[in-house]
């Protein structure tokens, strides 16, 4: 049975993509992927033949080598190009509508590897059951204004969101 | 005088400070935060103090009702989660020195990526033989902002 289509985009909905195919996946961490993501690790994928179906990012050169791809109205990061010659880009894996197609393989730039990573995985879980339902949800349902992890004819909804 | 953690988006357009002590440290593997960081995980801190802007503001996206993150418009980073009036909480990779606050808890576990429980089993790509060549801030010219406040800064300068 053929894989679904490979797609992805920001929380917003006003950036899509496709990808014909995937590459490696790596977790990097140096410096610049952990500022540009605001997180400890860039998660990154080699999108090959990728397309942008509704939309573009916008784009911040930020080396002389590199530039990087974010949507300019939710500021989701989107890509990171290198220009190689083969035209792929590496795509931030969080952005694709299931992320569980891009398992990174891989570390890659560890020497800005952050000093409590590996106890990450060890943290304790927030018991919800002690959580007051009036404090987590003031007795009506969270309304998300994020686009759904497929591709949509039309975004944001016509009708809007619910209130 | 006050020790301030400061921080700021890639580029440097956005800039912040905030005084401690740290209110709140996590990550959350929710699908919001990881779309919205378009990342597997996402590792935020809150603090006592307000969050002062130094230098410009975020724009923000509400991404559901009562939530509202920011980010920079320049360059994309990702930077605040803010439910309803409840204390700013930045993104840890955004500050200047993210190995100071250790999240103490993980939020939504249930929506973990498949390799956050593996992750230590990856294997390492071989480094460099050199100082300067382990190091890809010594290879490549930078136009990220420095981890440190800066008097004057144009974004992307020098390029």
């Amino acid at each position: 049975m053929p894989q679904p289509e490979l797609t992805g985009g920001c929380q917003c909905g006003a950036v899509r993509y496709r990808a014909a195919s995937l590459g490696r996946a790596a977790l990097c961490h140096c410096r610049m992927c952990q500022k540009a993501f605001g997180s400890f690790f860039g998660p990154l994928v080699t999108g090959f033949g990728v397309t942008w179906t509704r939309g573009e990012p916008s784009w911040f050169q930020s080396s002389d080598v590199a530039r990087r791809g974010f949507c300019r109205d939710c500021g989701t990061p989107l890509a990171y190009d290198l220009g190689p010659d083969d035209g792929s880009l590496e795509m931030a894996i969080g952005t694709l509508d299931n992320p569980e197609r891009a398992p990174p393989t891989i570390h890659v730039n560890t020497h800005d590897r952050l000093s409590f990573f590996e106890t990450l995985t060890a943290l304790p879980v927030r018991d919800e059951s002690v959580r007051p339902l009036t404090e987590r949800r003031k007795g009506a349902p969270v309304v998300s204004h994020q686009h759904p992890d497929h591709d949509t004819a039309v975004w944001p909804p016509k009708e809007g969101f619910a209130a | 005088m006050t020790d301030y953690f400061t921080g700021g988006c890639q580029c440097g357009a956005v800039r912040y400070r905030v005084a401690g002590p740290v209110r709140h440290a996590s990550i959350c593997n929710c699908r919001m935060c990881q779309k919205a960081l378009g990342n597997l995980t996402a590792p935020f801190v809150s603090f006592q103090a307000p969050v002062e802007w130094t230098r410009s503001r975020p724009t923000l996206f509400r991404s559901s009702m009562r939530v509202q993150r920011g980010f920079c418009n320049q360059c994309g980073t990702p930077l605040t989660y803010q439910r309803g009036d409840m204390p700013i909480s930045l993104t840890i990779g955004s500050l200047d020195r993210p190995n100071v606050v250790v999240p103490t808890v993980e939020l939504a576990r249930d929506n973990r990526h498949p390799v956050i429980g593996h992750i230590d089993e990856l294997r390492e790509e071989s480094q460099g033989a050199t100082d300067e060549e382990r190091d890809i801030l010594a290879i490549l010219r930078s136009y990220q902002h420095p981890d440190q406040d800066t008097e004057a800064w144009t974004p992307g300068g020098g390029q």
